[in-house]
């Protein structure tokens, strides 16, 4: 484990800070016991549940506070200078970082989904959506690290994302389906589980070539924005 | 007293003899100074974009509805509707708002200043929700009264005229309902985080993440269960509120409320309390430590 990732990870998990993450997995496991000992079949509670509160709620919300927080907070209060002056290739600061990212969401987004596919099915839904949430952690942490560099404020873009395309339109615009996340980590969790119980919008190998194309597209475009970095003081 | 450690030397500034004001002046001052840093007055360019998109938004909206109103003659959405409708826009505006106004406070430590002034703690809580709850009030009761403009103009005689103003009135007062519960659920979380990304991040949370809740008990086989669904969302809470007052043939609907109106409002308003009250004892250990 390199040195930065290693930092990373004490940044995000130091402190009381690493709190946040666990209210939103719990209140999803929480909901999806409710239906279950009243007895309402899965076929009912399994869209709300999984679909409604994991996909489109808290793998992004949970993304977005790490994404965020592993290039955007130093960048906040100025000590991304101290890295950023060590002999390292840019290169090498984004992707240990982006990595940390990835585990974190990945690790808190797997554990409720596992519990809750088990609750609704049984272990193959389960892992189903493991590697589903995990594909959905990949694409939004590196959007969210990306944007970080991108924008002095990644979360105001990072929220009306979430909030208006992510939330909003792939939703209701059939459209923009083939241009969102969260539809990407439903086919490809719905085709690793085989399950009548989830049902993606987008095809299989659009969905996998999609993911690809964003993954490396955002990292490049994080790599490229790092190693042109200009250090400005505090704006706002 | 114990004897003193050191001693304050005169050297020489010119001493201060005018009147102190107190502390409902330092209140009215941090109110008026968050209400202004809300649609970013007195601060750069970047920090105007977000919250006067949003105002454009409502204002759009709102000459859209005067528009079809004055050439249809149709109500498209009514008064109480409007800051439903926008109620997503109204997350995003309290998430972006609520920790510029606390979280930078928290950052960059500067409360002991504040609290070494006549201000209590309670003071600044007050004010700060105070200011984000005129806020919303501001642009969402705007948006109905630009609204209600049009409808004065386009229906014929003094008593609808009157009639319509009622409505509207009836509508300002709803949006201020909604003010109230999202602003103090917003500038609790807010409060509680010192860094503004994350806890933007975290009252968007909470508002996305209870409404599949609601969801959920819909499909409960109990019809009770779908009457209570929506106290568990604030967006739905407040809905049911509004059902209650504005809308009472609709209870008979699939997704309505119920005989359970009495019990939504008494929820709403127990929701405000305990949010003001942990909000106020949030600060009251914030100034002592």
């Amino acid at each position: 484990m390199s040195t930065v990732a290693w930092i990373t990870t004490r940044g995000l998990l130091g402190r009381r800070r690493f709190l946040l993450l666990l209210p939103l997995p719990i209140l999803m496991i929480g909901v999806a016991l409710i239906p279950r000992f009243e007895g309402v079949s899965p076929q009912q509670w399994a869209q709300p549940v999984l679909v409604a509160m994991g996909f489109i709620t808290l793998l992004p919300i949970v993304s977005l506070i790490v994404g965020t927080g592993v290039l955007g907070a130093e960048i906040d209060d100025g000590t991304i200078t101290h890295i950023l002056s060590k002999p390292l290739a840019r290169w090498k600061i984004v992707v240990p970082k982006l990595l940390v990212a990835i585990g974190v969401t990945a690790a808190s987004a797997a554990v409720p989904f596992y519990i809750v596919g088990v609750l609704a099915s049984g272990p193959r839904l389960g892992v189903g959506l493991i590697v589903g949430s995990t594909v959905g952690a990949v694409l939004y942490s590196t959007i969210f690290v990306a944007l970080s560099l991108i924008s002095r404020r990644p979360v105001l873009l990072g929220l009306v994302y979430v909030i208006i395309w992510e939330g909003l339109l792939s939703n209701l615009v059939s459209g923009t389906r083939v241009l969102s996340v969260q539809q990407y980590a439903l086919t490809i969790a719905d085709k690793a589980s085989a399950s009548d119980l989830l049902s993606g919008n987008v095809s299989f190998p659009v969905a996998v070539v999609m993911s690809i194309v964003v993954t490396v597209g955002f990292l490049a475009l994080a790599i490229r924005k790092l190693s042109s970095f200009s250090v400005t003081g505090e704006t706002s | 007293m114990s004897s003193p450690a050191g001693v304050i030397h005169d050297i020489g500034y010119q001493r201060y003899e005018g009147e102190r004001l107190g502390r409902g002046d330092v209140f009215l001052a941090l109110y008026t100074q968050s209400l202004r840093s809300v649609f970013g007055l007195g601060r750069n360019f970047k920090a105007k974009i977000f919250p006067w998109l949003v105002v454009s938004v409502v204002a759009i909206v709102g000459i859209v509805i005067m528009a079809i109103r004055a050439q249809t003659g149709e109500v498209v959405i009514s008064y109480s509707m409007l800051p439903q409708v926008l109620g997503t826009l109204m997350v995003l505006f309290v998430a972006i708002a609520a920790p510029e106004l606390v979280s930078r406070d928290l950052h960059s430590g500067v409360l002991p200043l504040y609290f070494s002034r006549p201000l209590r703690p309670a003071d600044y809580a007050l004010a700060k929700l105070a200011a984000l709850v005129s806020a919303i009030v501001m642009v969402w009761g705007g948006g109905q009264v630009l609204v209600f403009i049009g409808a004065a103009f386009s229906v014929k005689g003094f008593t609808n005229v009157m009639n319509e103003l009622g409505d509207a009135g009836l509508g300002v007062i709803y949006t201020a309902l909604y003010a109230i519960v999202y602003g103090s659920i917003a500038v609790l979380v807010a409060s509680l985080l010192k860094r503004r990304a994350v806890a933007a991040a975290a009252v968007v949370g909470t508002f996305l993440i209870t409404a599949p809740i609601v969801g959920v008990f819909y499909i409960l086989p109990s019809e009770t269960a779908h009457q209570l669904a929506q106290l568990f969302n604030p967006a739905s809470l407040v809905g049911g509120v509004g059902d209650w007052l504005f809308e009472p043939t609709s209870s008979s609907e699939e997704l309505g409320i119920g005989p359970f109106g009495p019990l939504y409002a008494a929820v709403t308003l127990g929701l405000i309390a305990l949010c003001v009250t942990l909000l106020i004892a949030r600060y009251r250990k914030v100034s002592q430590s």
